[in-house]
């Protein structure tokens, strides 16, 4: 077979089976199983269109604004140059779960394969999840675009180009910090410890970065300065893709068509990502392997208990559910994976908003920052009501919406035997595992209480209202999430990413949340409507959300009595 | 006491039946092994018995509880090893067993007792508090083996247990089975070793095809056909259809 041949049927079998499209297959025209996924994700569709109506609105609106300035192609840098960042964010993840903790890697090894066709089957699973991820934030403004600005055929296929070729300098970047972290942190014991700190300083960096972008206007622009930056076409646009030249190249690519212009900068782009592209082939000879080879292997000191230190740590006895528990909190937390998409995300969310929030005041100069903070002062004294809902809101979804509850039964993959023939009823463990992803969802709560004071400068009264509201919904949530896990559970993956990362269940479960949230505005709204007092509105949402939490943790504890017989491990 | 009527199994809705109105009974005291052909409906019987699968039809009891009715008291009797050692690889050795020690209830005494005495004889004393994800293969082995016997079940179900042993340890887990089932336990094994299943168990099954070809002592199994006397015999003339 001829290398290229080779390449190929490596890149095909880390597809397939990545993706698991001939289990899919299987579960759907064979064992017919998974058929009731289809209607939920139609559903699940129709339910996304309005948020994606109005994403287009939006769209439509800045076009229309920026159009007559000329600066209407800055539309396509900012949805290019975010797809690209969030590229950037994500790739972390995918880059250090694909490359170094799939565990088909101990069998790909072993095979005559050079250490770049092994990379490249890896990466190439995370460029599809990349395309799968941006979608849903560079498709809206590329499409809308080309509609409003009628590009012919030119602009079409460009922007399939781009598309194809956008992950590939954002996924280098990321692949050449992450290899050369790992050819570091092999040579140390603790590797675990490492990658994880390692990975909150790619992302830190990434947010740096994000950040540095950001902040692209210098000192508060005086009215000549406005009127010549306006005046300029695509001032905007080289203003925003500044510190990344190559979102200016896509966009041109894009908007010239098939111009003398769009066809240069095509080639710039694609040539820039073809250099990339070499240069992670070049890399993954020479360091790939040794950041891998013994990777999964630890060692541990040999040492023998005195029979007083036995006698300490053999515990004397806890009960069932707090013995669950505490498997879930250590497995969790030991697990880089886990514990880098659970438990760092709901404290890494909120901190993001601080960070978004001081570079909002930051932007311009001085004198802003204070206009936001007074701002801020005024809304929240003048209706409370509003200022608790939004807080609440915020503090929900920086509790609940990450994948710890939603992957909870999933997580337990091949050893999810135990859980069946250990002598503890499904409903306790179901009990036990509804604490430990009500824990992290409460960390969330905390976290994001802490940034609503700093940011948002609530009272005391207000913040705990809010925390109050956050506390309940997160019962709803949390049990919905691990309702929707238990009816499908992902047990047959070797890749832990796949448990909580890629797990339909996780995205399903942040569907039926943004569901329930919605329910939950429209049913605030209504109350608002009927001019019921504040403090009414409040009470009414709280035991309404309350009495909600207790019936779904009682329907969560008779599934689990249910579901858990039915689930041949 | 394990006891298995009518039970029947089968997968793909149906079209591939795994066993198929198997009635068996192991008594007290008794070390049954369990053989057949790969495919042949061992891992499929074994997992009914400690109810990871749910029997199609049949019923099947554990000390007299009714593995799909009452799941929880047979579990309590139960403690089952499966082909493979797939445990908690980020908890140590020394944090599974307290956890297998919590969910079935065992005393600290007796607990501290038993550890000692398994990890001595399976030389993991001192690896212990390392995680397991640094065991190798055999090491898991005993890990889960350990763990299997520290509630001095009832009842232990075991699928291929001498896989990936030493050949110390494998003796060693021979004379513990013998001593566990001379208390008057029950003991339900599956295995490919002939000479292990020969010389160890008082009696021996051979599935075939999701059907119980044959069952019983050696010297019944032996008169069943004249002209072979070894266990491998016997066991290649039933499974040749």
């Amino acid at each position: 077979m001829s290398r290229l041949g080779r390449l190929a049927t490596v890149i095909r079998a880390g597809l397939r089976s990545n993706f698991g499209l001939a289990t899919l297959k299987h579960r759907l025209f064979k064992e017919k199983k998974d058929r009731w996924l289809v209607p939920v994700f139609g559903l699940a569709a129709l339910g996304v269109l309005p948020t994606l109506y109005g994403i287009v609105l939006l769209i439509k609106g800045a076009y229309l604004l920026l159009q007559p300035m000329g600066q209407e192609r800055a539309l396509l840098t900012l949805g290019i140059l975010a797809g690209q960042l969030l590229i950037l964010l994500f790739g972390i993840y995918y880059v250090i779960s694909a490359f170094y903790f799939s565990r088909d890697l101990e069998m790909l090894i072993p095979l005559p394969l050079r250490p770049y066709e092994v990379m490249l089957s890896k990466f190439a699973v995370i460029v599809i999840n990349e395309y799968l991820t941006v979608a849903a934030v560079v498709l809206p403004v590329v499409i809308t675009f080309g509609v409003l600005a009628r590009g012919g055929v030119g602009y079409w296929v460009n922007v399939v180009l781009v598309y194809l070729a956008l992950p590939v300098i954002p996924l280098a970047a990321v692949s050449v910090l992450v290899v050369a972290m790992m050819r570091f942190i092999n040579v140390s014991r603790k590797k675990d410890i490492l990658i994880l700190v390692g990975s909150i300083l790619l992302i830190v960096l990434a947010l740096a970065l994000q950040i540095g972008l950001g902040r692209t206007a210098g000192p508060q622009p005086n009215a000549q300065a406005v009127t010549a930056f306006f005046t300029s076409p695509d001032s905007l646009l080289n203003r925003i893709g500044a510190k990344f030249p190559p979102s200016i190249w896509a966009t041109k690519a894009v908007a010239g068509g098939f111009s003398g212009e769009g066809l240069a900068n095509l080639a710039l782009f694609l040539g820039i990502s073809l250099a990339f592209f070499a240069g992670i082939v070049l890399l993954a000879e020479k360091l790939f392997y040794r950041g891998l080879v013994g990777l999964g292997e630890t060692t541990g000191k040999k040492r023998r208990l005195t029979r007083d230190e036995m006698s300490r740590r053999v515990s004397s006895g806890r009960r069932a559910v707090a013995a669950v528990f505490a498997r879930e909190w250590k497995i969790m937390n030991r697990t880089p994976i886990f514990l880098l998409n659970g438990v760092l995300v709901v404290v890494i969310v909120p901190v993001i908003f601080v960070l978004m929030a001081t570079m909002g005041s930051g932007r311009g100069g001085g004198g802003r920052g204070g206009d936001t903070e007074a701002i801020m002062k005024i809304m929240t004294s003048a209706n409370p009501l509003y200022v608790i809902l939004a807080a609440a809101l915020f503090m929900t979804i920086c509790g609940s919406l990450n994948g710890t509850s939603s992957s909870t039964f999933s997580r337990e993959g091949a050893q999810f035997w135990i859980s069946r023939v250990i002598p503890v009823a499904p409903r306790e463990q179901a009990a036990a595992k509804f604490l430990h992803s009500y824990l992290v969802a409460m960390l969330g709560v905390v976290t994001a209480s802490v940034v609503a004071a700093i940011v948002l400068h609530l009272k005391a009264v207000h913040l705990a209202a809010a925390a109050g509201l956050a506390l309940v919904a997160g019962v709803l949530l949390t049990v919905v999430g691990m309702i929707i896990d238990l009816a499908r559970p992902l047990l047959d993956w070797t890749n832990p990413q796949k448990a909580i990362k890629q797990n339909l269940n996780v995205l399903l479960a942040m569907l039926a949340d943004i569901g329930i949230l919605t329910a939950v505005f429209f049913g605030v709204k209504a109350l608002i409507k009927a001019k019921l007092a504040p403090n009414v509105v409040l009470g009414v949402v709280f035991v309404a959300l309350a009495a909600l939490a207790a019936l779904s943790y009682g329907i969560l504890l008779r599934f689990a009595d249910k579901r858990y017989p039915e689930i041949e491990a | 006491m394990i006891e298995l009527t009518n039970v029947s199994k089968s997968y793909n809705r149906g079209k591939v039946k795994a066993v198929d109105d198997l009635t068996l009974t192991v008594k007290p005291g008794e070390i049954f092994g369990f053989l057949g052909p790969n495919g042949a409906g061992k891992t499929t019987t074994i997992k009914m018995i400690v109810g990871l699968l749910r029997p199609d039809a049949g019923r099947v009891a554990v000390e007299g509880f009714d593995v799909a009715k009452d799941p929880l008291k047979a579990k309590q009797v139960t403690t089952y090893v499966p082909d493979y050692p797939a445990v908690y690889e980020r908890l140590t050795g020394l944090e599974y067993l307290n956890f297998i020690g919590d969910v079935y209830g065992v005393p600290k005494a007796e607990r501290l007792d038993r550890i000692g005495k398994w990890l001595e004889i399976f030389e993991l004393a001192s690896v212990v508090t390392n995680p397991i994800q640094s065991y190798s293969h055999g090491m898991k082995q005993k890990i889960v083996l350990t763990a299997a016997l520290l509630p001095a079940p009832r009842v232990m179900v075991l699928d291929e247990p001498l896989v990936g042993l030493d050949p110390r340890a494998a003796h060693q887990i021979k004379e513990l089975f013998r001593e566990h089932c001379d208390q008057g336990k029950t003991l339900f094994f599956s295995t490919h070793i002939m000479e292990v299943a020969e010389k160890l168990c008082d009696r021996i099954g051979i599935i075939h095809k999701g059907q119980l070809v044959a069952c019983g002592t050696m010297d019944e199994l032996k008169a069943l056909d004249r002209t072979e006397q070894s266990l491998e015999g016997i066991f290649l003339e039933l499974t040749d259809k």
